[in-house]
């Protein structure tokens, strides 16, 4: 696909000032589409009657007739605006909104998009078109997308508060597992005095905590998940789209996991490590 | 007092785990303190912003954002109607488009923003070097003021003459260059960081734009005759023009802050609410912890004639002094990492300069104390309970023959 800025259009979303239904039904009418948010906001329907102008003095306002209501495509960079929009026939939308005195606004428009055959190279015919036709600007969608710097920077913030999170987190389990390990104080001299070496203890330790970081990541990612539906459908009524907010990917699972566990053994096994150091009558004494 | 320094002792008793607590607690505090100055950062810092443009109403052709929708038609005499009103101390009326300067080969042409300002008594950008645009009526000046990133990139100063070439409509144009002087190198509102302006008068604007009878205006900004406020204002202006769209900087603000800036206000009440439920179960367990390490030692007080409440204040000022100390650092290590994701997101291409995500304001300081304090308490409670129920008798056999 290849968005060509500046000469001609193929689908458009017209930009429209007033929106009345109208008085009376006309006979061969040009037929529009409309957004959900717009028929639910106006409460029109298909095959309703409406009149559009290009500014709301209603000047030169045409009759349309409604065909149908369409899911706006979702856009991030949009969230929050109200997606009140209609689509019209090229030919119409130009009638609608091209200058009078302009004798060449018929021919003016926006952006074509074009869908190259499979396997072409967008690049390459992007840069073929841009020299052979002066004056417009040929983008590859791919590029486009890849330059979405609004989510880049999104994305830097989400890690960075994860990061701030991961921080907080681990000084907590520190403290939790000092003090853990201090409980346990006489049960390791006892288990010291029994004959079980620093290095086995150590081992146990390790065990347990591997047990205890994969047993809590796990509920970390279960409640994640079943958090999941809730924060999708809470921002999806919030901002009315369509948009996916939270996605637990595989890849997100498997970070967690990559990051919680060692964290959790790591915690528990330094805790336990300046325990170990002391002498067996002295862990036991009380 | 008595309470508050008996939990020090028992804090400082044990000090890599009191540490941790509270660094903890900090780590928590810090990221809760971010979020309050997250969710009204961007509706403080635009509303700050606006008002130090110095005008206080926005007058468009429709809801359209300027530059998007159709123009103001006869924008002169629109001009003239509101300047009349006794509301209006001073309108002024702008168009917008871009521009390029043809550089020496190899170097590729230098585009601008442009826009084009009818000659008034204010001015909404400041001039830096040089001097401001001179104001000549309805005669072309020939004269163009440009920001220190355009000036930078052109390598000019005040004095110099160039050629630009306009576009004035949502397409390209390949218009004759006109020659102009700059007269002064200025800072304009709402410029992005690495964003090249230029400004020239209504006139001048419309000439490099090939149209000299032009007489639209994407916008004009209203500044309030003192004895008004802005509503008033545009009340007037509403009146005399109901055809336009008239817009105050507080409703344009509560507009933005209801749609384009929701989202970080949304995104922050959902991090200041798992950070708080995060750390009022840390803080829980805890003291949970620490309660029911002591628990002999409770009970023992107890059997010596301490009485449950004095137990119980003790616990709570255990709390009250780990969030308390907590909190307090919290405040600097926020603005530290307030300032470092401020840096993260204003890299967010076409955001203004002058606008910022994390804005300090004294509610957010009252706040974040108000939430650290009733998350001590909240987290006080199950330990609280465990140490005025405990049996005093029963705790001490046990801790005996354990």
């Amino acid at each position: 696909m290849v968005r060509l800025a500046a000469l001609a259009a193929v689908a458009l979303t017209a930009a429209v000032h007033a929106f009345e239904p109208a008085s009376r039904p006309a006979g061969d009418l040009p037929t529009i589409l409309i957004s959900r948010q717009l028929a639910t906001a106006r409460g029109l329907r298909a095959g309703d009657d409406v009149r559009l102008a290009r500014d709301r003095n209603g000047r030169g306002a045409r009759t349309f007739r409604i065909a149908g209501i369409y899911e706006p495509t979702p856009d991030p960079v949009r969230i929050g605006a109200a997606r009140h929009e209609a689509r019209l026939h090229l030919p119409d939308l130009l009638a609608l909104t091209g200058e009078p005195d302009d004798p060449l606004a018929d021919e003016n428009v926006d952006a074509i998009n074009i869908a190259l055959r499979p396997g072409a190279d967008a690049g390459a015919y992007s840069r073929t078109l841009g020299a052979r036709a002066p004056g417009i600007t040929v983008h590859p969608v791919a590029d486009a997308a890849g330059g979405a710097g609004v989510f880049v920077v999104l994305e830097r913030f989400h890690l960075a508060i994860a990061i701030v999170t991961i921080v907080a987190s681990t000084v907590f389990l520190l403290a939790l597992t000092v003090m853990l390990v201090d409980e346990r104080r006489e049960t390791v001299g006892v288990l010291r005095l029994i004959g079980l070496t620093s290095r086995r203890i150590l081992l146990q330790v390790f065990a347990e905590g591997i047990a205890l970081a994969g047993t809590g990541a796990l509920f970390g990612i279960l409640l994640a998940l079943a958090s999941e539906g809730l924060i999708n459908r809470y921002f999806q009524w919030r901002y009315d789209t369509a948009l996916v907010f939270v996605r637990i990917a595989p890849e997100v699972i498997w970070r967690t996991l990559l990051i919680a566990v060692p964290l959790g053994v790591a915690g528990s096994v330094l805790a336990s490590w300046t325990l170990l150091r002391r002498g067996p009558l002295a862990l036991v004494r009380r | 007092m008595r309470a508050l320094r008996f939990a020090a002792r028992t804090l400082r008793r044990q000090p890599a785990r009191a540490l941790l607590g509270i660094l903890g607690i900090a780590a928590v505090g810090a990221l809760l303190f971010d979020m309050l100055l997250l969710s009204r950062g961007l509706v403080l810092s635009m509303e700050d912003a606006l008002n130090r443009a110095g005008f206080d109403v926005r007058v468009t052709a429709t809801a359209s954002l300027p530059g998007t929708g159709p123009r103001i038609g006869r924008a002169p005499a629109v001009l003239a109607t509101l300047t009349a009103l006794p509301e209006v101390d001073d309108a002024v009326a702008l168009r917008f488009g871009s521009g390029r300067v043809l550089m020496t080969a190899p170097s590729p042409p230098v585009g601008f923003t442009l826009f084009g300002a009818e000659p008034s008594r204010r001015r909404f950008w400041t001039v830096i070097r040089g001097r401001d645009l001179a104001a000549r009526g309805d005669a072309p000046t020939g004269e163009v003021l440009i920001n220190e990133a355009l000036a930078a990139a052109l390598g000019v100063d005040a004095g110099a003459s160039i050629a630009i070439r306009a576009s004035c409509v949502r397409a390209n144009e390949a218009l004759p260059p006109v020659h102009v002087r700059v007269a002064g190198v200025a800072r304009f509102p709402f410029d992005t960081v690495e964003q090249r302006t230029a400004a020239l008068s209504r006139r001048d604007f419309a000439v490099a734009c090939g149209e000299p009878d032009d007489e639209g205006a994407d916008l004009i900004l209203v500044a309030t005759a003192p004895a008004y406020g802005p509503d008033q204002a545009r009340d007037a202006i509403a009146r005399v023009h109901p055809d336009l769209h008239a817009v105050s900087n507080a409703q344009l603000v509560r507009q933005l802050a209801a749609t384009r800036f929701s989202y970080f206000r949304q995104i922050s009440a959902v991090l200041a609410t798992v950070t708080l439920a995060f750390g009022l179960l840390l803080i829980t367990v805890l003291l949970t912890v620490s309660v029911n390490q002591r628990l002999g030692t409770i009970a023992a007080l107890r059997a010596i004639g301490f009485s449950s409440r004095r137990m119980v204040a003790d616990v709570l000022a255990e709390s009250a002094l780990m969030v308390g100390v907590g909190g307090a650092l919290a405040l600097p290590v926020g603005l530290l990492l307030a300032a470092w994701l401020d840096r993260i997101l204003k890299r967010m291409p076409g955001l203004p300069a002058e606008l910022h995500f994390f804005v300090y304001e004294p509610r957010a300081l009252w706040l974040h104390a108000g939430l650290m304090g009733a998350t001590a308490l909240l987290a006080a409670l199950y330990p609280v309970r465990l140490v005025s129920r405990l049996p005093i008798a029963a705790t001490l056999r046990s801790e005996i023959t354990s």
